[in-house]
């Protein structure tokens, strides 16, 4: 047994430990999918065992890579380096819900939906919805920023997190909260991607669920004049709670899959969610209907009741795993453009694609100006895999030339790191990199992920 | 490059006045200024429109006054997008007004905002009382450009609503003071604005505050501000009763701000509240009054100090406050915010105690108040500080790490030297 597999085995026990190359492949990607295997992988229990792990990381020298549900999709969670994999699978509780602050404290393994669910009866839920929901973690959620549908109001996860406990590089715990004096260190971490600390603990707001609620579907001849409408609606002044666009392919799958009642026949679908005081729902509906049909809409319905509302973000929510249903593998894009820009950017996308010969599906967060182009394609032809690459740093490229930005949601983990340098500069980079030399100055923490290769000699010359 | 003639007095702190006062038109000018200190061991301070420079220690020394005041221009602006990138020297009152054209706002809720600057009350961490429905100003900033100590020029996030590529660096400079960078542009979220905004304000007589405040932090209808304000008489707008008076925003389409009116009405009733007031014509001006209490200062005779919390408890918390100070010479006004939970407490002397006097019963008062609120920090003032008031309460856990940030940033401390907490 290696020198470092005994140690983490003193000090977490035996069945807190795997060290076996069977048990550890589970730990050697995560949904972007990248295989490598860590040299051990832990599973503690509580704060205390964390920073045990971190010290021996650190005496080790081993790099430790922190991980949650493993749904992410950049390769985040992915040992790169080999190390030590810390999964928060049995550090997932709820310690506290203060419904009249509305606040909760939880540990990072809870799966975001299962806090929403703890705090319904409270009429109080965790806005951040990732499409995730239901299996991610809420570490993996702060990690990497989550967004949702809804966060078109509510915002991401940043604007809900209050606090957070965290492991620093030698194994102390520390402590952030907004509301103490001085630098916003927990606006830092939370979307730092595992390389600045390890998250032990978070406290969130709540908010209050709405009074009443409505979703509606228009229906589109195509992409390009659905995102038209949304940027109508917005820049009419009216903010719905979710904007989300869904093109032919992608209805196509998630009918077969979940037969929600979405149209088959239009180019387009927008799901369309407004929220607040009954008083206000009908004339609420009625201003953005009015926008959306002079922008060209087909159709335009609410669901009736609270059992079609569910289905048809059920079906949205589940848009990724049907798509299976359509090609072997997918690659999904996740770039943001300002709204007014998405007409334009989404025509691009199309001929980027087609150039390509590949087929795409299109499901975003429309309100957001966050594209998510899926490309569809099979993993044993050599040319799919090509096509794949160029069109996606076509699409990354094209979102930058428009004011937008590489990511949106998901991080840049490995997958984007080098194309991080598309968008800021060497000066850029290495101010960011003066916060990691505070936070992980032995870069431990996530190695291989957010900065490209060829930033380290810049960091490197920022810390001398 | 420009340089302001004699206006060194405005650019005053704590009684130190700057050997220079500098005001570059361009970023670039920013940069260039800060390394020529950096390399010259001239400490400098970046001013806005001097609003908050209350909050913060003295600087430790201080050679350049940098006003931000010409950095004003608009970067970015298609209303369609809900976003705006603006230079940080662009006042709140400005951008107010840039933005109305388009029926749409920024809700940063600034004290005098005619003066205020983007960048200073980006720096200075203002909180506004609206928070709790519209987000915290770092929620609104998606970006910033920063200059270094050392000249270098950072950006960081850019002009769209969601980014997730690289460290979200623009949460940094927030409530940073001026000690790591100099914002000089930030990007923002806006909002459109609410068909209509309306205040009502309740006067309330003896014994009725406790279930009053109750009564508003239950309501079904949530008001965007919701302020009990006892004292401030000399600035506010509208008058208080034996026990202060209730302030509550309401934001939104008509309807739902009549049925707001009759909930409060009847809960504000329900409370042994005889009437409230409701305020259209001038709402938002009445609004931005009050907000200005929270820096106000009485001459040379008050300081004011802001206690963060959460709403259920903030009314205990108050009640401890009023007792700290009760065995001093001093008084007090209180604004307790009943959704965010902060407590602004401004202690003040008559007018008949002499100049030592002032000194030394404020300090003792600012000590009353820290014994019950240690985290209090200090927000506005109207006397220099000295080693006997300190701006900053209890550290915060993580002041190492703090401290780390700033040597790795500006290793030679020529940003504001000694205004942050922990002596950064
Ligand atoms: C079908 C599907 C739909 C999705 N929809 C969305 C969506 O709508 N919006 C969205 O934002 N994302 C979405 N994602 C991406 C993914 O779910 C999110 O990135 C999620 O936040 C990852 O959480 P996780 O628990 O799976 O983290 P992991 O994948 O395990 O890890 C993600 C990152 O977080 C770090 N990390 C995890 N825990 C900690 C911790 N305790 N401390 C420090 N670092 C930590 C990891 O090192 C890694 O860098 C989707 C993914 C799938 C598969
Ligand atoms: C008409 C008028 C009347 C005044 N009356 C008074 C008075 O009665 N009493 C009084 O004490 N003062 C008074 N002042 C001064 C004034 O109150 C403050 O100096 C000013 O309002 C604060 O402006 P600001 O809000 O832009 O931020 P500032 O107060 O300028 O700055 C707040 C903090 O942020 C920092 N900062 C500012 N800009 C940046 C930036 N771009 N990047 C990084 N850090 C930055 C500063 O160093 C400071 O620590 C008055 C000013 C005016 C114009």
């Amino acid at each position: 047994m290696s020198v470092l597999a005994e140690r983490l085995i003193n000090a977490l026990g035996a069945d807190a430990v795997h060290t076996e190359p069977e048990d550890l492949a589970v730990y050697s990607f995560d949904a972007y999918s990248e295989d490598r295997l860590p040299s051990a992988a832990v599973v503690p229990k509580d704060v205390r065992e964390v920073t045990q792990v971190v010290r021996i990381a650190a005496e080790c020298g081993e790099p430790i890579v922190a991980r949650g549900a493993g749904t992410g999709l950049c390769g985040g969670a992915v040992p790169t380096h080999g190390g030590i994999v810390v999964s928060f699978a049995r550090m997932n509780r709820i310690l506290e819900i203060d419904t009249r602050n509305r606040r909760a404290k939880v540990e990072p393994g809870l799966i975001n939906l299962d806090l929403s669910r703890a705090t319904a009866r409270d009429g109080l839920f965790y806005a951040p919805d990732p499409a995730s929901q239901k299996v991610s973690s809420l570490g993996g959620n702060i990690a990497t920023n989550a967004g949702g549908p809804h966060c078109l109001s509510y915002g991401t996860t940043t604007n809900h997190v209050v606090g957070l406990e965290y492991v620093d590089s030698r194994g102390e715990v520390v402590t952030v909260h907004q509301d103490d004096p001085g630098y916003d260190l927990a606006g830092v971490l939370v979307g730092s991607e595992g390389t600045l600390g390890i998250v032990t603990s978070i406290d969130v707001r709540l908010t209050r669920l709405p009074e009443a609620v409505r979703v509606c579907v228009a229906t589109f001849g195509d992409v390009e004049s659905a995102s038209e409408a949304v940027s109508q609606v917005i820049g009419a002044g009216i903010v719905p709670i979710a904007l989300e666009i869904m093109d032919k392919v992608i209805t196509g799958a998630v009918e077969a899959a979940f037969k929600a009642g979405y149209p088959q026949d239009a180019g387009a679908v927008l799901l369309v969610e407004i929220a607040g005081l009954a008083d206000d729902m009908d004339a609420s509906e009625a201003a953005i209907a009015k926008v959306v049909r002079a922008c060209g809409a087909l159709s335009w319905r609410a669901a009736r009741s609270q059992a079609e509302r569910d289905l048809l973000w059920a079906a949205r929510k589940g848009a990724a795993g049907a798509i299976g249903r359509l090609a072997p593998n997918y690659y999904i894009q996740d770039c943001v453009v300002p709204r007014t820009k998405l007409p334009v950017v989404m025509r691009k996308v199309e001929e980027i694609v087609r150039d390509h010969q590949l087929q795409v599906g299109n499901v975003f967060h429309a309100g957001d100006g966050n594209l998510h182009p899926l490309l569809l394609f099979d993993r044993s032809r050599p040319r799919d895999i090509q096509a794949v690459i160029e069109a996606g740093s076509q699409i990354l490229q094209t979102c930058i030339d428009h004011g937008g930005t590489i990511s949106g949601e998901h991080g840049i983990g490995y997958e984007k790191r080098e194309s991080l340098g598309l968008l800021f500069s060497a000066d850029d980079l290495a101010t960011m990199g003066r916060v990691r030399d505070v936070f992980d100055p032995a870069r431990r923490f996530n190695p291989d992920k957010i900065f490209p290769s060829s930033a380290s000699c810049n960091e490197v010359r920022a810390a001398s | 490059m420009p340089r302001a003639k004699a206006r060194a007095n405005v650019y005053e702190i704590d009684g130190r006045r700057p050997t220079r006062v500098v005001e570059p038109t361009n970023e670039q000018e920013v940069a260039d200024i800060l390394r020529a200190a950096d390399a010259a061991g001239d400490a400098v301070v970046p001013i806005g429109g001097g609003t908050l420079l209350g909050v913060g220690n003295p600087p430790r020394h201080y050679e350049i006054a940098l006003s931000t005041l010409r950095l004003d221009s608009v970067h970015v602006y298609d209303h369609r997008d809900l976003t705006i990138g603006a230079g940080a020297g662009m006042t709140l009152g400005h951008l107010a007004s840039l933005l109305a054209k388009h029926r749409q706002f920024v809700p940063l809720d600034a004290p005098r905002a005619a003066a205020a600057t983007l960048g200073g009350t980006l720096a200075a961490g203002w909180l506004g009382p609206r928070r709790a429905t519209y987000g915290r100003p770092r929620d609104l900033l998606i970006g910033t450009t920063t200059a270094l100590a050392d000249g270098t020029l950072a950006h960081a996030g850019g002009m769209v609503v969601k980014n997730v590529s690289g460290y979200d660096m623009s949460r940094l400079y927030v409530s940073s003071l001026g000690t790591l960078g100099v914002i000089t542009r930030a990007n923002l979220k806006i909002l459109p604005m609410p068909a209509a905004f309306r205040l009502t304000v309740a006067r309330l007589p003896e014994g009725t505050r406790a279930r009053a405040a109750a009564n508003v932090q239950g309501l079904d209808v949530e008001p965007t501000a919701a302020l009990l304000i006892d004292g401030f008489r000399e600035i506010l707008p509208f008058e208080l009763g034996a026990e202060g008076a209730i302030l509550l925003a309401f934001e939104g389409s008509a309807a739902a701000i009549e049925r707001a009116t009759r909930s409060v009405r009847s809960a504000l009733g329900s409370a042994g509240v005889p009437e409230t007031r409701i305020i259209d014509t001038g709402a938002h001006q009445t609004f931005a009054r009050t907000i200005d209490a929270y820096v106000a200062s009485v001459a040379e005779r008050s300081v004011t100090l802001r206690a963060l919390g959460l709403p259920d408890g903030v009314l205990k918390r108050e009640a401890a406050a009023r007792e700290g100070i009760a065995p001093t010479a001093a008084l007090l006004d209180t604004i307790v915010d009943l959704r965010c939970g902060d407590l602004i407490a401004r202690v003040f002397v008559d007018g008949k105690l002499d100049q030592l006097a002032v000194r030394g019963t404020l300090s003792d008062a600012v000590a009353a108040l820290r014994a019950r609120l240690p985290d209090a920090t200090v927000l506005a003032r109207g006397l220099a500080l000295e080693g006997d008031i300190d701006a900053w309460g209890t550290l915060p856990p993580a002041i190492d790490v703090m401290r780390d940030l700033k040597a790795r940033f500006d290793p030679r401390a020529t940003l504001a030297p000694g205004r942050f907490l922990g002596g950064i």
